[in-house]
């Protein structure tokens, strides 16, 4: 109760934080590090990945790093817990053919000690310490063409240590990488991705290594505020169409579950973005899956239309359960998993569904 | 019968109030003793445990720094250990509030985003102000509602000479979840609390939180091959054990002083059932004879003590609340100050702890009234009609009694011999055969001793000769009076003893003119430091020509922890700095250790052997040089060069100064001075006489409570010299009848019975003095050297005990008046024709 309470009042943290900008100045490579004064920064690495020895082992996995800003500027302490953020870290591994869904997650403040973000140009752009138990570390590098990422839990048996290498460029969520969340120009984020990244490395679980092969997908997003005031949560879509295009789309839900804002990207063959408003694609859902854990109760297939591009095709989870849920402060909890996109054109994906459950805002 | 047991209970006490009122008063001192310092005992550690299981609740190990703090960095460590489910940090600095009532502040700085559970009141806390607002503190509800603060208070502290100024920005409510926790605990950030209270890089402890199942000897070896000497590793209730241990000494001594006065309540008991039944025999014999057994009449007996150990226990219990309550300010001093322990903020009485109070009372009367009970069982119908032949048999058991008592006196020694002060019970079982002889010892000697008084005249001395004649009765009071009386010349000759071995050893020790250290010295140990800009203006005053600094901590030696100081002992003295108990050293020798007298008991050590230390990096041995007396603290203590503590043991600060002054000043006229020169630097200034009565007044305080203890044992022992004579007066109201029909008049009745009373006080105040010298013997030589590790020694205060002799011949005088005066009204008419 009390972590809970703590952790909320982070987002009533108040103080002169920086807001996203239409006319956001970037700066690559060095915009791939952290953002201070902003309230909320994450990368957010997805991908579908095959054991390079056994074809029918597929895996989909999720490593993400947040920085949660507590203060909107240091303060002089002599110390070395003196922090401006916390550091958050989820990742996950689904086995696909089993349909085990293995969570792991960090939650620590900002210290030398602990977990914390580097400056550009150093390779590293954030690291933390494993879960309590774990030798080892999490860790987020640039690597000149990629990011390479590594998450451990020694208690779960699970573990993955992977390079990415960008197969396609940088594309902005967004015209200039302002995303808009509401019509309320306040809800919105710096956002980017790389939506095709090769991906090689070590994946294990439950005590097995592989060693594995796959494509990833990469989003960075910065924002102090990410939702506007009616919504509570979001359904997001990452696909990877065999055809060679990429979607994003974005919807923003209230608390009646109705759709107040919704925005995407379709990324051509070349990587050439064009920007979708809410009247552009459709979304039904065609099911949905309670969790037994949380009683939740999240789509779990959908159909999406998107006239203009001529795509119409279905989304199924590749597993039902992939919600992830966070025993740690905040005790959030929300379903990100792999997909697979079939009907009209075929390929795989990520949703992502926070919010959904009684009460279960995403404090951001 | 049941109706009938009320009825003459009725009767009964209107007819014998004031016997019914001193038997009850007897055993509610009793229950009320016990039950005091049971509650005391009880909460003592009350506060240590409610603030511990306040913060560290949740964890199932405690990482304790040993040097005192661990390095910060270890904790990332603790956290990657496989078995662990979480960890958290905790920095704890008690600092002083700077205001005309200077309480101490528990501070504990948290990491927030850990597992700590801190139970807030009110509404959420806003984290980032913990973080970044600076100063930012909670403090538990209860401390704002008694200081009058609300958020937004600021708060002005201490900690060694370094000032802060605090913010309240929540309040908590440890309280409510765990009822004992002390209302000073404050909760901040840790990165606030090492800035602004203590320094970077340090925590004092980690609490581990294990994985559910995990095999937790395998998780402590692999914490313990991580942390190797710089960390202890206890569970929750092996750190409540530790302080336990640590006070343990402290609280058998108040039980075992508590259980004496139970135990003469007991006797007091005893006389008022044989009271009962002095009056009630031709009660008994007509009841029997009109057809009611044994076991009805027995019954009515025993229904008479158990009512009158419930109404003592309902009695005494309230009473031991209240003796409870009037004393924790003294035992709470105690506990701050000697054993640096938390105070008692408030007393929890558990529900078992009634029926803890009811069995001691119903016990206690029971066990008084258990011999003559016995004794009316075994009569017949004949005899209970008839006068007593009681005196007569316990006269033919006097000497075998007698023998018994002596054996126990042969044990006593032969205790001593075997186990001498190694066995730490041994005294105590001392104490027990002690308590044990007197009684057994008593009807012979009052035999012995009144058959040799002449007899001149029929008054005072045929009073006392005839307590020899009277011996189912006067033992018991001579025999209570005697132990009370031991007690009280025991403890007094002890602490009497104590002060001047401490007053000499103070003498001795402190040297320097003044002494300065700061307001949180106490408490805060390592964390209060003295700046070193302080130290040099302190130099810089014309009158100071030297300064000796002095850095201490508290150290681990074999798992044992002790205070361990370094002192740069720059100056010359006249004297040797330390009064050695062996080994002969002059001044603190640079490469070796001395060590003081009870951490050397304990640990067996002696001159020529090492002393091993937990040091940073690893043991680190010292040869012994000396053995000094040290009276500081049962703890234990050690000495070594400043120099070699900062080689062995890293740098640090330096917690008090020694100033020597030049040998024209006046040391109180200095201490004037420098108070003004820093009046707005937190530190506290003692001239070397200033010190010195400051120690005696710690040491007054520490001793207040077994004062309380004695006279209420010996109050309860004169009560039951009145209570004997009532019992007497009423029990011969034949003799007296006859010796008034023989012409006696009522003065020579009133001055034997004045005479009965002062003999019985005698007696007492002669057989408590020699027991009371063993008594003392066996607390100096045996319990406090077993116990506290110190030697003391024996000084007989003279005056003292003389003085108190006199008041308790005074009291059985005065208590004997009351019964005389009964004595006296008897008429002749009560002449009855069996009694001639």
């Amino acid at each position: 109760m009390t972590r809970v309470a703590l952790v909320l009042s982070l987002a009533l943290a108040a103080g002169e934080w920086r807001v996203a900008v239409p006319e956001y100045p970037w700066s690559f490579p060095q915009d791939h590090w952290a953002h201070d004064g902003y309230r909320t920064e994450w990368w957010y690495l997805t991908g579908h990945l095959q054991a390079e020895s056994d074809r029918t082992r597929r895996f989909g996995y999720q490593f993400t790093l947040f920085r949660i800003g507590v203060l909107n500027e240091p303060v002089e302490l002599d110390s070395d817990w003196a922090s401006t953020s916390v550091i958050m870290g989820h990742a996950a591994v689904t086995d696909l053919a089993s349909g085990e869904h293995v969570f792991a997650e960090t939650f620590y403040r900002e210290t030398p000690l602990l977990a914390s973000f580097s400056d550009y140009p150093e390779s590293r752009i954030g690291w933390s310490r494993g879960p309590a138990g774990t030798e080892g570390l999490w860790s987020l590098d640039w690597n000149g063409n990629g990011f390479d990422v590594a998450a451990v839990d020694t208690r779960q048996g699970m573990s993955f240590r992977l390079e990415t290498n960008a197969d396609k460029p940088l594309v902005f969520q967004g015209p200039g990488g302002f995303s808009r969340k509401g019509t309320d120009s306040s809800a919105a984020s710096q956002y980017y991705s790389f939506t095709r990244l090769a991906t090689t490395g070590e994946v294990e679980l439950d005590g097995e290594r592989f060693s594995v092969r796959g494509e990833s997908w990469m989003d960075k997003e910065f924002s102090s505020s990410h939702l506007g005031e009616n919504q509570v949560g979001w359904d997001w879509f990452s696909l990877q169409l065999d055809d060679g295009r990429d979607v994003m789309l974005y919807l923003m839900r209230t608390a009646d579950g109705s759709v107040d804002y919704a925005s995407g990207t379709l990324i051509d063959g070349q990587g050439v973005a064009e920007y979708l408003t809410m009247g552009d694609f459709v979304v039904d859902v065609l099911e949905t899956w309670t969790s037994p854990s949380t009683d939740a109760r999240y789509p779990s297939r959908w159909r999406v239309r998107l006239p203009s591009a001529g795509l119409d095709f279905e989304l199924r989870g590749l597993a039902a359960d992939q919600e992830n849920r966070s025993r740690l402060p905040g005790r959030v909890y929300y379903w990100e998993g792999a997909v697979e996109v079939s009907g009209g054109v075929t390929g795989r994906g990520f949703v992502e569904l926070a919010g959904y459950g009684d009460g279960n805002r995403p404090p951001v | 019968m049941i109706r009938y047991f009320f009825r003459a209970l009725r009767a009964q006490l209107r007819g014998g109030v004031l016997l019914f009122a001193l038997s009850l008063f007897g055993v509610s001192i009793g229950v009320a003793s016990v039950v005091s310092i049971q509650i005391i005992n009880l909460n003592a550690l009350g506060a240590f445990r409610g603030s511990m299981l306040a913060v560290s609740g949740s964890a199932d190990l405690i990482l304790l720094g040993k040097m005192p703090t661990l390095p910060e960095t270890l904790y990332p460590e603790v956290l990657a250990t496989p078995g662990v489910a979480a960890a958290w940090p905790l920095y704890r600095v008690d600092v002083t509030l700077r205001d005309a009532d200077p309480i101490v502040l528990e501070v504990i700085g948290v990491d927030f985003f850990t597992a700590i559970d801190v139970p807030w009141e009110g509404e959420a806390v806003d984290v980032s102000a913990a973080l970044g607002q600076s100063g930012w503190v909670a403090v538990t509800a209860t401390l704002a509602r008694e200081r009058g603060w609300s958020v937004g208070e600021r708060l002005s502290v201490s900690i060694g000479t370094r000032t802060a100024e605090l913010v309240v920005g929540a309040l908590s409510d440890f309280e409510k979840a765990t009822p004992l926790a002390s209302p000073r605990l404050a909760v901040m950030d840790i990165a606030q609390a090492q800035s602004l209270l203590g320094s970077r890089g340090q925590v004092d402890q980690i609490d581990v939180k294990l994985v559910d199942g995990v095999d937790e000897a395998a998780v402590v070896a692999a914490l313990d091959r991580k942390l190797g000497t710089k960390a202890m590793i206890l569970t929750p209730e092996q750190r409540e054990e530790q302080a336990a241990d640590l006070l343990s000494a402290f609280r058998l001594n108040l039980t075992a002083l508590s259980l004496i006065s139970l135990f003469v309540g007991g006797f007091l008991v005893f006389s008022s059932t044989q009271a009962a039944l002095v009056r009630r025999r031709t009660e008994f014999g007509l009841l029997r004879s009109l057809g009611a057994t044994h076991r009805q009449v027995f019954g009515l007996l025993v229904g008479d003590v158990a009512l009158l150990g419930l109404a003592g226990v309902a009695v005494g219990m309230p009473l031991g609340y209240l003796g409870a309550r009037a004393n924790i300010d003294r035992v709470s001093a105690t506990l701050s100050n000697l054993y640096l322990l938390e105070e008692i903020h408030q007393l929890v009485v558990p529900p078992w702890f009634f029926v803890l109070g009811a069995a001691v009372g119903l016990a206690g009367a029971g066990l008084g009234a258990l011999a003559p009970a016995l004794e009316l069982g075994r009569k017949d119908t004949r005899s209970l009609l008839a006068a007593f032949s009681l005196h007569a048999r316990v006269g033919e058991k006097a000497p075998r009694w007698f023998a018994a008592g002596v054996l126990c006196v042969l044990a006593i020694v032969g205790v001593y011999a075997v186990a001498g002060d190694r066995w730490r019970p041994a005294g105590f079982v001392q104490a027990f055969l002690l308590i044990c002889a007197i009684p057994l010892l008593t009807p012979w000697l009052v035999q012995l001793a009144t058959s040799r008084l002449p007899v001149r005249s029929f008054g005072l001395a045929y009073g006392v000769k005839g307590l020899g004649r009277q011996l189912q009765t006067t033992p018991v009071a001579v025999a209570a009076l005697a132990i009370a009386v031991s007690m009280v010349v025991g403890v007094t000759t002890m602490v009497s003893s104590f002060r001047d071995t401490l007053d000499i050893w103070i003498e001795r020790t402190i040297q320097a003119d003044i002494y300065v250290s700061t307001p949180s010295r106490r408490r805060a140990a390592s964390h209060a430091t003295i700046g070193a800009d302080v130290i040099e203006r302190l130099k810089r005053h014309p009158a100071v020509t030297h300064v000796d600094r002095l850095r201490q901590f508290f150290a681990y030696t074999n798992g044992r922890r002790f205070s361990l100081a370094g002192v740069d002992a720059s100056v010359p003295v006249d004297r040797a700095r330390f009064a050695l108990l062996e080994g002969e050293v002059e001044e603190l020798p640079r490469d070796s250790v001395l060590v003081g007298e009870p951490l050397a008991r304990k640990e067996g050590l002696h001159v020529g052997d090492d002393l091993v230390v937990d040091g940073p990096d690893g043991p680190v041995s010292f040869p012994i040089a000396g053995i000094y007396y040290d009276y500081s603290s049962e703890l234990g203590s050690a000495f070594l060069h400043l120099d070699t503590m900062t080689e062995r043991f890293g740098g640090g600060t330096v917690a008090s100064v020694a100033l020597y002054l030049a040998p024209d000043s006046d040391a109180d006229d200095v201490v004037d001075e420098l108070r003004v020169a820093f009046q707005a630097t937190p530190l506290s200034m003692r001239s070397n006489r200033g010190l010195r009565e400051r120690a005696m007044q710690v040491f007054d305080q520490t001793f207040a409570i077994t004062r309380l203890l004695r006279y209420m044992s010996l109050l309860i022992a004169v009560c039951g010299v009145a209570l004997t004579l009532i019992v007497l007066a009423r029990e011969r109201t034949s003799e007296l009848a006859l010796y008034r029909a023989l012409g006696a008049s009522r003065l020579q009745i009133f001055r034997i019975y004045l005479g009965k009373g002062l003999g019985i006080g005698a007696a007492g105040i002669a057989l408590g003095s020699v027991a009371g010298v063993a008594f003392a013997l066996i607390l100096i030589y045996v319990v406090n050297r077993a116990f506290f590790g110190w030697t003391i020694a024996m000084h007989w205060p003279l005056g003292l005990l003389v003085w108190q002799s006199a008041i308790v011949l005074l009291a059985s005088s005065v208590a004997s008046v009351y019964p005389a005066i009964i004595a006296s009204r008897t008429p002749a008419t009560e002449l009855r024709r069996e009694d001639l």
